[in-house]
């Protein structure tokens, strides 16, 4: 089989991948490089953006620094990204909140980065055309929006609106090829997970997950294999759906 | 152009079964699984087509074994002869459409044993006989139907909508030690001979009462490739999960 015709080969695709300094948004432009993608990563970390670019295979790619929940930020980073043949979007913050304790300042805020960038992006990439023919738009959703768990009940509206949005968007890119699709990962080892902070994990809870989930926690790489297929010709034919990976816990 | 790095989408070193491989989407999955690296073990009632679809695979290794998987006898003697697989992969499957007044006691049997006891009772024995290896991928190819109910596809739609939870169900028994995963495929309108067949007949028309797919009907390899995933170490976390391989039909209609 050549490279060229392997159903799951990036090779001479661009891929715009936001929230690439850190996390899921990191190993994605890291699997995708080396599946032989052209990225062009997003963050608002310069030093950890470059520090991305580093673990990129192969050339061209491109950095683009800027704060995406700010609209002149969108605008830049849509002028400067050229045509593109996918985007990942990973940019995106969990933080649990008892409902009894969300203020309308912490829900705008979740709403603001894990909603509204992600869509305002999506949308002035369409109005501009940068996105080829027969691409892929990937929203990066969350077990939380299928499933309830104690404490996201605002983190959890965020990802299922990205569900939502997903399925009325694939109707109206299909007729260009294309398709828009939400990975819904639960629980995956990255830095967000064992960050610090009052509502962060303990260790013991998150030995209780590992326990839990038939196959054990996620790694970055999974959820990055996963937007590969989802970028690739392999996914041709998918579209409008979210595809729950979650070592088997959700029900 | 510098290496490119897909190990995660290889089937290199493993064994897969295939059932219905001798014709539609079984073919398909059976020629995408050698191309992506496996050794095959193809399986049908067909023995000409059967090699028909190994002539058309690449690699060597691959086994055809002739079987009529609703008798017992026959799934007995293909697990005898199957060997150790990584992946099973159930392709196999009628999609009789009749209008509910004109169902039966009969037709509804053979529905089912067709669509639900044989891919269950072939998947049972395999496991049974420990020949699903360890991180091994169990994938049953579903259908839309399931989920939306088309017209004419009563009995059909509950065959394959059994699968699903069924499914569900055999991956918390197999993941926690075996790490075997199972998946759930949910299909909608691919250019097949069954597809053809029925318009042929025209039975289409529980197809004609659903609009064509936003990206038009799919081809067997869009669900061959689909297979690959899911049968390949990229997918090794996602367990019990439901991959709609549908051309962004159901997302039109809440049945996700």
């Amino acid at each position: 089989m050549t490279e060229m015709t392997h159903p799951f080969s990036m090779a001479n695709k661009r891929i715009l991948v936001t929230g690439a300094s850190s996390g899921l948004g990191r190993q994605i432009a890291i699997s995708c490089a080396a599946a032989g993608a052209t990225m062009i990563i997003c963050g608002r970390n310069a030093e950890r953006l470059q520090e991305t670019l580093g673990q990129l295979a192969g050339s061209g790619h491109v950095t683009i620094l800027g704060d995406l929940t700010a609209d002149d930020a969108i605008t830049a980073t849509v002028e400067q990204a050229g045509n593109i043949d996918g985007v990942v979007h990973c940019t995106g913050i969990s933080i649990p909140m008892p409902a009894r304790m969300a203020k309308r300042e912490f829900i705008e805020r979740l709403y603001n980065i894990n909603v509204f960038t992600p869509q305002l992006l999506t949308n002035q990439l369409l109005a501009k055309n940068k996105i080829n023919k027969d691409g892929a738009i990937l929203f990066m959703s969350s077990t939380a929006a299928v499933r309830g768990v104690h404490g996201t009940s605002i983190y959890a509206g965020t990802k299922a609106a990205l569900i939502a949005a997903a399925r009325c968007l694939a109707l109206e890119t299909a007729k260009r090829g294309i398709r828009v699709n939400c990975l819904a990962p639960d629980l995956v080892e990255t830095p967000m997970l064992h960050g610090s902070g009052a509502n962060m994990p303990t260790g013991e809870w998150l030995d209780q997950q590992r326990a839990i989930h038939p196959l054990g926690l996620g790694t970055p790489e999974d959820v990055a294999n996963a937007a590969i297929f989802f970028l690739s010709p392999a996914s041709r034919w998918i579209t409008g759906t979210t595809l729950i990976m979650d070592g088997g816990i959700t029900h | 152009m510098s290496e490119l790095k897909l190990d995660a989408f290889s089937l290199r070193g493993k064994r897969v079964l295939v059932t219905g491989a001798s014709s539609g989407l079984g073919q398909a999955v059976a020629i995408g699984a050698a191309a992506a690296g496996a050794e095959v073990v193809l399986t049908g009632r067909d023995a000409a087509r059967l090699e028909e679809t190994r002539a058309a695979m690449v690699g060597e290794g691959h086994l055809c074994v002739t079987a009529d998987l609703t008798q017992a006898d026959q799934r007995e003697a293909l697990v005898s002869q199957a060997g150790v697989i990584d992946g099973l992969v159930h392709s196999a499957g009628t999609a009789a459409v009749r209008l509910f007044r004109q169902i039966d006691e009969d037709f509804i049997h053979r529905d089912f044993s067709i669509n639900l006891d044989a891919p269950l009772l072939l998947t049972q024995q395999l496991l049974a006989k420990k020949q699903i290896a360890q991180q091994g991928s169990i994938v049953f190819i579903g259908s839309i139907a399931a989920h939306i109910g088309t017209k004419a596809s009563s009995v059909y739609s509950a065959s394959k909508g059994a699968l699903r939870p069924a499914a569900r169900a055999l991956a918390l028994e197999v993941g926690p030690k075996q790490q075997i995963r199972v998946n759930y495929m949910a299909v909608s309108y691919i250019e097949t001979p069954l597809l053809t067949r029925l318009a042929e007949q025209g039975m289409g028309g529980s197809m004609a009462t659903v609009t064509e797919p936003p990206l038009g009907k799919g081809v067997p390899e869009d669900v061959a490739n689909s297979a690959v995933f899911l049968l390949a170490p990229a997918s090794r976390w996602i367990t019990r999960a439901t991959l709609y391989v549908d051309g962004g039909l159901t997302c039109q209609i809440s049945a996700q």
